[in-house]
Order: C-alpha cells, then structure tokens, then sequence
C-alpha cells in the first residue's frame, strides 16, 4: 500500500515513514502543503497522512483543493491541534480519519489500515476466497486454517488484488502501490512478487492478463 | 412586580401624574369658588349699602329705618337663597333682622365674613349703626362639587390613558436594555460573536450598546489570543513529543542494530531539547507575567556576558562556517547576568539560525549615549510586514525554517522581556536578502 506523509518537521516524519515502512507500507514524504498538494492529486495513493500546520500551504488548504479536484483518496489527518473546532473542520472539509500527536503508533497503523480497507470497499478485516483467508488487519494468510509465509513484497501485492479483487491490476499499479517514488525497480520484478504467492496459494487463485496485469476472481 | 424597571418607572410617573391632576383640579375648582363668592359679595355690599343708605339716625342713640319698597322685597322671599339684613345699634343691640339667627354683631367693619354655611357683608351705617346682609352659600357649594367631580372625573380619565400610554412608552424605551441583556447572555454563554444590534446611535442606550460592543471586541480578542497562545503552546509541546514518542515506539518495535540505537537517541536528545526549550521559555514568560521574578541587580559586565554566551553558541556557529564577533567596550550595568546572558544567547543563535551559511553575526556593546547592544546578522532578513510582530510569543516569520532550525519562536519573546525588566528598549531593524539587526538599549 502506497502512502503520502505530509509532514514539515523533518525528524518526525523521517522516523514515521520509517515505522510504517517497516509494517509494509511504501512511502512517500511531502515536506509542504504545495508538494503535498501535488503528490496527492498526481499519484493514486491509498491514503495520505496529513499535518495540518505546514509551509507554503496549510493542510485544510490541501484538504479542500484535493476533494474538490475530484481526488476521495482516504486521509488521515494528524495534528497537534485537539480543539473540536479543530476536528470539525477536518472532518467537515473532507477528512477521513484525525489523530492528534502524540499518537501511539500501532493505533495509527490500524486506522490507517482501516480507512484503506473501507476505501476498497471491505468493512471487515478478513477477506475469505474459496479456501484462502487474508487477514489484512493481521497481514496473514491462512490456506485451509494453515499459515501460509509470505514476505511482506509478497503480501504486499496479494493484498493489493485482493482488496480490488475482480478488476484487472495493472504492473504500474502494482508497481505505484508497493513501492515509493524513490525506488527504481525493473517491471519484471513484480512478476517474481507474484510468482511466489500463486506457487503458495494454488495456480488458480491469481489470473494473469498478458501484456496488462493480474486479477483475483470475487 | 415592582421589581420590574418598567413597573418602578411607572409608578413613578403615575404618582407624578396625580399630583399634576390632583393640583390642577383643586386649583380650577378654588378659583371658581372665588369668583363666585366675589360675585356674591359684590351683591351682598350693594344690598348692604342700600340698606345702610335707608338708615336715619334718630336723637337718643337709635334710629329709624325706612326701607324703600323695591329694596324691602328683595330680602325675606320665599326663595332660597334669599338674602337677610340686619342691624344693630353702635351699643352693639340688635335693633332690626330679617333673620331669626343674625349671630354676634361682627367684630370689624366693613368685612365679609363667611358663617354657618352662609356668606355675609358688613358695613358701617351712619350713627355708628352696623349693617349686615347675609345669605346661604349652599348654592355655591354645590357648583363647586359639581365642578370638583366634573374635573376629578375627567383627570381619572387622562390619567388612566397615560398610563396606558406611559407603559407603552417605557417599554419601548426599554426594549433595548432587553437586547442588551439577550446578547450579553449570548456572549457569556460563549457565542463571542454576538454583538448588540445598532439602530438608533442616538439614544442613550445605544450609547451603552456601542460601549459594550466595543467591550466585547476586546473580549473577544483577548480570548481569541488566549486560545491562539494555547494552540501554540500545545503545538510546540506536543510535536517534540510526538518525535521522541515515535522514535522510542519504533526502536523498541523489534531488535535493532547499535547503529540504529545511535541514531534514535540522537533524534530522541534533539527532540528532549527542543522540548526543553519550549519549557524553559513558557516558564520565564509564566514567571515574567505573574511578577514573580524580581531581576537581580548587581553590576554586570555587558561585553564579557556576551562574550561567555557566544562561547556557547560558537561550535553551532562554525559547523555553518558563520563568524560571531563581540566588540566594543566592557561598559557595566546594573542587572541579573543570568537574564542578560539567556538574553544574548536567544539574540546570537537567531542570528546564526537565520543566517546564510559562511555569513557574519556581530555583536557590539556600546557606552556612548546610554547603554547599547546590538547584535546584527548577514541573514535573509525579516520581511516589513513581519517586522512589527517579531517579539510576539509564538510568532515565526518563516514557520518551516524556524521549526526544523529547533526554534519555538519564544526566544525573543523572552528577550524583550529581559530588556523591558532591566527598564530598557528592544528594536528590531531588517534588510531582507541583507540581514537583521536587533538593538538593546539598557
């Protein structure tokens, strides 16, 4: 899952995208509400972590340009400021979810899993397809009750077609949501990603389209 | 009932209102008594005078009385109020009366005297006889009642109707004191918004409501600032915070390297600073707000305080490449060193923070003409529209660039403080793109 972090106190968000690196998010860093702005309008994140006192741009600026371009990109926006005033005004212009710092930081993973869960259309944690079971709470996946290892690029992919299970991913797609603007990674790559899951799983379970990308059945 | 302003001011204006009739009336009514009894007193004295022209003194003390005939009918009739006479010798005897009871002979004379509801003339007579014509003021009375219940009639009317009116009237006069007491409730129920609507600017009380407006903008900004200082406040506190939290919530998330250990506590001391900076600052300004510091007074080198304060400042200074110079002479003042040195030292590292790298910071302490300290940088200035704001709590020209430089924006705060409780001045002067130059004049 690829997320933005918009966020001007550079330690911090440093440390955070470490964190939320390490539980399997790819991430990008926006030190300002004008390179916010942008990165959320250009890439198709599945959420995005916004500050609301920032440089150049506030966050509610940020906010109301991204929903009233069109752009329901869940975001979670995660501040100092606890006034209700405050969190009425998020939430009004658009926001999805408000945590204040200090944060506890699996409660803003497990929030942040949740608005990309509903954003996908899934309320409940578990998806259950045919004998396979992905916890996307948990990041686990159970064939017939039994744990099935899989790295976190791995897992990473099989719950992104999971999550958008019959529609077509395509590799860019992929290739958007797993890893962050820095990474430089050959396309075929994500071929490998996806090789070892559907070894695991059964043939059946990932459909490929040549030449366009993967599918999971619903 | 009578609590009521509109209740009071009435009973006021009633109690006024029947005096006003009560007086009013009495007064027509007394003025008519006193025409009519003039009226007929001047009858009285005519009759009395015929009669006293009738008297013909005879020798021996008495005397005869021959009363013409038109005159003689005119007394005794039959007819109320038929006028009476009578006369008595100048011994004082009751020599002649149409009437059974003519009382005592009257003490003065000529006189008009009023007796037993009746009204009487007395006049001298020749030969010292005294000649009295009376008659029964009943009549008179009655008109004057009848008078006094026309008026009294007529006043319960007028006074009913004004206070219908005047209860009207005062609650209109009154109706914005109601206002007023809407949006004040309003405003101490919290809507800070609400504000006494203007119509009339030229009564009274419309003078009352654009004061208490005007009081209410000033609430309203003081508590608009307030909340600004905590947002503030709250913000400085609470990112450190969130900093160090995370930093600690991720190294302990699983085993680490000695390397990632390093450098997480490196984040963490950075953060615990920062922090610490902020404390220390809101605790001076706590301090300095509540009057319970009392600045040492002991004479202080100036120029030696800077100097043990940019000793401090100078490794972070070189790490940029930025010279900090302290010049001048060692002028002596009275003051708290402690105070003076955290003042410098806030001075000096904004000079440095906001400076260029490879820049100059210089700090001069002058003598000549009052005490002066100025401390100037080659930085990228202060924009003009920033400028008068600089010294407030909080404020940051550039909030990024302050931020990450480790500042919370008290620094200066806390430096004007320390200058006005030395009982000196605090200017700022800048060139953007050119630098800044702060000046301290003790």
């Amino acid at each position: 899952m690829r997320i933005l972090i918009v966020e001007d106190e550079r330690a911090f968000a440093r440390t955070l995208a470490r964190a939320l690196e390490e539980e399997g998010f790819a991430v990008d860093l926006a030190g300002d509400g004008e390179e916010g702005l942008f990165l959320a309008t250009e890439v198709p994140y599945a959420a995005i972590v916004l500050d609301l006192m920032l440089p150049k741009r506030d966050g509610w600026s940020v906010l109301d340009t991204l929903r009233r371009g069109g752009r329901q990109t869940p975001v979670l926006v995660l501040t100092t400021r606890d006034a209700v005033d405050d969190r009425v005004r998020g939430l009004n212009l658009g926001a999805d979810d408000y945590l204040t710092k200090p944060f506890a930081l699996a409660e803003l993973v497990a929030r942040l899993r949740a608005l990309i869960r509903r954003a996908e259309g899934d309320a409940t944690p578990a998806v259950v397809l045919g004998h396979v079971r992905v916890d996307t709470a948990a990041r686990r996946v159970d064939l017939s009750g039994v744990p099935v290892a899989l790295t976190a690029r791995e897992y990473a992919i099989l719950e992104l077609l999971v999550l958008r299970r019959g529609r077509l991913v395509t590799r860019s797609e992929i290739h958007d949501h797993i890893y962050g603007e820095a990474a430089d990674v050959l396309s075929n790559t994500i071929d490998v990603h996806v090789a070892s899951p559907r070894r695991k799983l059964g043939r059946e379970m990932i459909e490929t389209r040549r030449g366009l990308g993967y599918l999971i059945d619903a | 009932m009578l609590d009521s302003l509109r209740a009071r001011l009435l009973a006021w204006y009633s109690l006024i209102l029947v005096l006003v009739i009560g007086t009013f009336g009495a007064t027509v009514c007394y003025l008519y008594w006193r025409s009519l009894v003039r009226e007929i007193d001047l009858d009285l004295a005519r009759r009395a005078a015929a009669v006293a022209a009738a008297v013909r003194p005879a020798p021996g003390g008495t005397f005869d009385l021959e009363l013409p005939a038109g005159v003689a009918r005119e007394f005794g009739g039959p007819n109320a109020p038929a006028p009476y006479f009578a006369i008595w010798t100048a011994e004082g005897e009751l020599a002649a009366s149409t009437e059974s009871d003519p009382g005592d002979p009257p003490a003065a004379r000529p006189a008009t005297r009023s007796r037993e509801g009746r009204r009487e003339a007395i006049l001298a007579a020749p030969g010292g006889a005294l000649v009295l014509v009376g008659r029964d003021a009943a009549d008179v009375r009655r008109e004057v009642w009848s008078l006094a219940g026309t008026v009294g009639g007529v006043g319960v009317a007028a006074l009913g109707l004004s206070l219908l009116g005047g209860w009207f009237l005062a609650g209109r006069a009154l109706a914005p004191v109601s206002r007023i007491s809407r949006t004040a409730a309003a405003m101490s129920a919290g809507d800070l918004g609400a504000r006494i609507p203007l119509d009339r600017t030229e009564s009274e009380l419309e003078q009352v409501a654009v004061s208490l407006n005007a009081a209410f903008d000033r609430l309203d900004d003081a508590l608009r600032k307030e909340r600004q200082f905590t947002a503030d406040a709250s913000h400085e506190l609470r990112t450190p915070l969130a900093a160090l939290w995370t930093e600690i919530e991720w190294a302990l998330a699983r085993p680490r390297t000695g390397g990632e250990y390093r450098q997480s506590l490196e984040t963490c001391l950075a953060a615990g600073a920062r922090m610490r900076g902020v404390v220390e600052g809101l605790l001076t300004l706590a301090h300095a707000d509540a009057g319970t510091i009392s600045p040492m007074r002991i004479p202080v080198g100036l120029k030696t305080v800077a100097e043990e304060a940019v000793v401090l400042l100078r490794p972070v200074a070189e790490r940029r490449a930025i010279a900090v110079t302290v010049r001048g002479d060692d002028v002596v003042v009275d003051g708290d060193p402690d105070r003076l040195r955290e003042m410098i030292t806030n001075l000096v590292s904004n000079a440095i923070d906001y400076n260029v790298d490879g820049g100059a910071v210089n700090v001069i302490v002058s003598g000549a003409g009052g005490v002066r300290l100025t401390v100037s940088d080659t930085g990228v200035g202060i924009a003009e529209a920033d400028l008068p704001r600089v010294f407030d709590r909080f404020y940051r020209a550039d909030p990024a660039r302050a931020r990450n430089a480790g500042g919370a924006g008290l620094g200066l705060a806390v430096a004007k403080w320390v200058a006005e409780s030395h009982g000196g001045t605090i200017a700022c002067k800048s060139v953007p793109g050119q630098g800044t130059t702060i000046e301290v004049i003790l």
